[in-house]
């Protein structure tokens, strides 16, 4: 019924969402159209960073209470956010070639997600290196809060070091550094994607909850 | 203080293990050099483009060569059931972990100390020009490597393609610190003013005593039979 309900308002609300980009949202006045795929990368982003924080949490509780279920949620969750963070990445590269002049830069920035990347490659990679089991889990559980460390790095990169990447908009301090319509339409993408990553990750748990219940079978047959 | 004798215990103890048979300390050794020379060839041959790139080089060759230590450090331990009577010894997890630590950072020194100079020759000359600064910006850059690193090894130490995914695990993590180091060495090969880089230094240190306390603390949890 949970998922049913989540599938339904994921696929409303991504409808909606498309809607509005498209016929409400107004163009910025020096990016014009262009600046529309904002609605899909900063919400990437974003939802990397809330399943890293999740697979953060569930790491240090499954190293603490040694539950399946916290690796499992972690697992989950740091598998979905390596495919927003590569979102992230592809949206961001296609949005600065007609904004920058270029597909990729070392900014701090961009090479710190692509930082961020690369440890949740590096986690799922270890998680195909290690055996099933309890040993695996732990491992994971460390690379994933290690992992995690990356995250106040992006946020301060931009205040540490001049950089070619836009500035906080919606944590800014400064009055109107995003105009009213846009703000309100990258708040509602945020909300759908992450309604969308709620979706994902729960199809995913119970995927993989059946998934050992089924390797946990077969092991008992013989 | 029983901390600090046990993690002197286990310093001592790979100490003498390394300059008993000295194979470890000639192997990363010449391979730095090795490194070094394949940059040198690989790059181009003018005197600018070998002082523009050196910092990196450098970091490169540090890099490269830090992984020989740390995949060595508990590998050692693997034979003839080393790691298990380690574990059941009466000595904390802890103790172990700044042990070996701490070996790995003075190891990494040693080779430093000796790749140096080897450095500063084939890239940027004078001899030994800036050697105390470049060793003391090794010496804070490998707290940092080593801390990480340590835990790190441990934690590969029974995965399959334990040697690749070390590096796969550690250098993304290792970025920022390398980042910090490599700016500051620019600063250092130009006889610059390192007030310049008082806020990389601030990263890098920062950063070493993030990595030591996490790295430390999660090594309980590593090292499980």
């Amino acid at each position: 019924m949970l998922y049913r309900v989540l599938r339904l308002l994921s696929i409303m609300m991504i409808g909606v969402m498309i809607g509005l980009i498209f016929l409400w949202a107004p163009s910025e006045s020096s990016m014009g159209i262009t600046q529309k795929i904002m609605y899909i990368h900063v919400p990437s982003i974003i939802t990397t960073y809330l399943a890293l924080t999740i697979a953060f949490i569930c790491s240090i509780g499954y190293l603490w209470k040694k539950k399946e279920i916290l690796d499992i949620i972690a697992f989950s969750a740091m598998e979905l956010g390596a495919v927003f963070c590569g979102l992230a990445l592809i949206t961001g590269s296609i949005w600065g070639k007609p904004t920058w002049n270029t597909y990729w830069t070392w900014d701090a920035r961009l090479t710190l997600t692509l930082v961020l990347f690369l440890i949740f490659c590096g986690y799922l990679l270890l998680r195909k290196f290690t055996d099933h089991g309890e040993q695996q889990a732990r491992v994971c559980a460390i690379i994933a809060i290690i992992g995690t460390l990356d995250i106040p790095l992006i946020h301060l990169s931009v205040v540490w070091w001049r950089t070619l990447h836009q500035t906080s908009t919606i944590l800014s301090t400064k009055k109107q550094a995003i105009d009213q319509p846009l703000l309100l339409m990258l708040i509602f993408s945020i909300c759908t994607l992450f309604v969308f990553f709620t979706y994902l990750l729960s199809t995913r748990i119970k995927l993989e909850k059946q998934s050992r219940e089924y390797a946990k079978q077969v092991a008992n047959l013989y | 203080m029983k901390l600090f004798q046990d993690s002197i215990t286990i310093f001592f103890k790979d100490l003498v293990l390394d300059l008993r048979s000295m194979e470890n300390i000639f192997a990363m050794l010449f391979f730095s050099i090795i490194v070094i020379m394949v940059f040198s060839f690989a790059l181009p041959a003018d005197d600018k483009s070998h002082a523009l790139l050196a910092p990196g080089v450098f970091w490169v060759t540090f890099l490269l060569a830090g992984i020989l230590s740390l995949n060595k450090s508990f590998q050692i331990e693997k034979d003839n059931f080393c790691l298990e009577s380690l574990l059941l010894s009466p000595i904390s997890r802890g103790a172990i972990f700044l042990g070996k630590m701490g070996w790995n950072v003075c190891f990494i020194l040693l080779i430093q100390i000796l790749v140096i100079p080897v450095f500063s020759l084939l890239f940027y000359g004078p001899f030994l020009n800036n050697f105390f600064e470049l060793l003391l910006l090794s010496f804070i850059t490998a707290i940092g490597f080593s801390s990480l690193g340590t835990m790190l090894s441990a934690l590969t130490v029974d995965v399959r393609f334990k040697e690749i995914i070390l590096p796969i695990l550690l250098f993304p993590l290792l970025v920022p610190l390398l980042l910090a180091s490599v700016k500051i060495t620019q600063v250092v090969l130009a006889d610059g003013s390192l007030m310049d880089v008082a806020d990389w230094f601030k990263l890098l240190i920062g950063f070493d005593i993030i990595f030591l306390v996490i790295s430390y603390l999660t090594f309980e949890y590593v090292m499980e039979i």
